[in-house]
């Protein structure tokens, strides 16, 4: 079908005003919504993906193909909705207390929402305890945290530790990231994953929220 | 002692001053502030460059102007002479003169912007590391008009907002006054600087007790760590920050 290769190269071109176009017209057209994601949304994210490993495609592309695809799924989502279907998972993410940096915490939320998750969105400066409740209110299995300074990630150990006391873990994941955080530190700190980058961080999710 | 100090440029003034009063011989190497934008191993490489220059027959230990710096000093080994290092994330610590008074004032005003005289004269990246720098590579150095060519009208908004506004949760901009500046100029620019941002802008009395103590010594172990030969800068997640390990391992 040529509207859903176009659809396709809408979002691997990062086209949101396109994207949003054609998945109004194939769905007035009768398509089957998680047809379209499954067959052709997804694949095209995970070509986006591939384009970014192979150093093809750089942050900017990534930015802009999970916005393409974004338009299209808010389409799509309360059909799935209403249909009873889920997303992948449910997300809480943010940046930690103290700290105000948003730039790989906003591509990692773009990226996983472009994988088919449902991301709550917390913003930056966000303490243990919103992250906590925010994850009990939301029925979320996966909480990502994001760190840019030496002086804040420690947080993350904070998040990990009330996650443990409320009794949430191990039904809710916690995976890090951000420029001083390491896989190291994961460890030490009881996060289930860490990932260096938005692409790899899409697949640690996916994998985590399948454990 | 014979000391080789090699140390960001953004303490230039701080240190070519200190280093003048000391009572120790101290060859100064400043390396470009520049290296903190161009991701944490190849800081790492720079450095280790640099460590690896110094004349061992001329030089009884190596003193580094650096923090933690996201990683940046992480893996830097000890080749024949020791190593010192100060236990601070970063040059703010140094800056204010003590890790718990930056951390407080970190607390006490998230969304904090800093100057110093050696940020305001060589805070952006030139050369071939604004190149290879994370911004760079990421986009977040283009102009509104390179993304409008590059990625269309429509994406160009976004991408400007996502990435390269990065001042856009700052509150405050802070003129940190380590007491040396030859007149009322940095202070100047500063408060222009924040002005252009519309940012709150504020002065803080810096402390330069830290970075005297960096090349005077006698480098406690609470404020400093000493690197033997033979050992490397490690990350440390509890209070000590960094710790040496065996460069082997």
């Amino acid at each position: 079908m040529p509207v859903i290769q176009t659809l396709y190269d809408a979002i691997l071109n990062g086209n949101a005003k396109a994207a949003k176009e054609i998945t109004q017209t194939s769905l007035a057209s009768g398509v089957n919504p998680q047809a379209l994601v499954d067959d052709t949304m997804i694949p095209a994210m995970n070509e986006v993906g591939r384009r970014y490993e192979a150093n093809e495609y750089f942050v900017p592309e990534l930015l802009i193909a999970a916005r393409a695809m974004k338009a299209s799924l808010e389409l799509i989502r309360p059909l799935l909705s209403a249909r009873g279907s889920e997303p992948v998972g449910r997300v809480v993410i943010g940046t930690v207390q103290g700290d105000l940096h948003d730039i790989g915490k906003n591509l990692v939320g773009a990226m996983l929402e472009g994988a088919g998750f449902e991301v709550i969105d917390l913003g930056v400066d966000v303490s243990p305890e919103k992250f906590i409740n925010a994850a009990k209110e939301k029925h979320a299995t996966l909480v990502a945290l994001s760190a840019l300074l030496t002086t804040t990630m420690h947080s993350m150990k904070g998040v990990v530790e009330k996650l443990n006391e409320s009794g949430m873990r191990p039904g809710v994941k916690v995976m890090i990231g951000g420029a001083p955080v390491t896989q190291k530190y994961a460890d030490e700190i009881g996060a289930d994953g860490y990932s260096s980058n938005a692409n790899a961080a899409v697949a640690l999710a996916r994998r985590l929220v399948a454990a | 002692m014979r000391l080789t100090l090699i140390s960001c440029e953004v303490f230039t003034r701080e240190l070519c001053e200190t280093a003048a009063r000391s009572p120790h011989q101290v060859d100064l190497v400043f390396l470009p502030k520049g290296l903190h934008d161009i991701g944490c191993s190849g800081m790492r490489e720079r450095l280790q460059a640099a460590v690896d220059r110094v004349d061992e027959s001329l030089c009884d230990m190596i003193l580094l102007g650096y923090g933690l710096c996201n990683n940046g000093i992480a893996g830097l080994a000890a080749r024949g002479l020791p190593l010192v290092v100060p236990r601070a994330h970063d040059c703010m610590t140094l800056f204010f003169g003590s890790r718990e008074r930056y951390e407080e004032y970190f607390r006490k005003n998230p969304g904090t912007y800093f100057l110093t005289t050696g940020w305001i004269e060589r805070g952006e990246a030139t050369g071939d590391l604004r190149q290879l720098s994370i911004q760079h590579a990421n986009g977040m150095d283009m102009t509104y008009g390179e993304l409008v060519e590059k990625y269309g009208e429509d994406n160009a908004q976004y991408l400007y907002d996502q990435l390269c506004d990065q001042t856009k949760h700052y509150k405050k901009l802070t003129f940190i006054a380590m007491g040396l500046e030859p007149d009322g100029s940095f202070l100047a620019t500063a408060r222009k600087r924040a002005g252009e941002k519309g940012l709150e802008f504020t002065t803080e009395q810096g402390d330069i007790r830290l970075l005297r103590a960096l090349v005077n010594g006698p480098w406690d172990e609470r404020e400093f760590l000493t690197v033997p030969p033979g050992f490397r800068i490690a990350p440390d997640y509890t209070n000590d920050l960094i710790r040496a390990e065996k460069a082997d391992t």
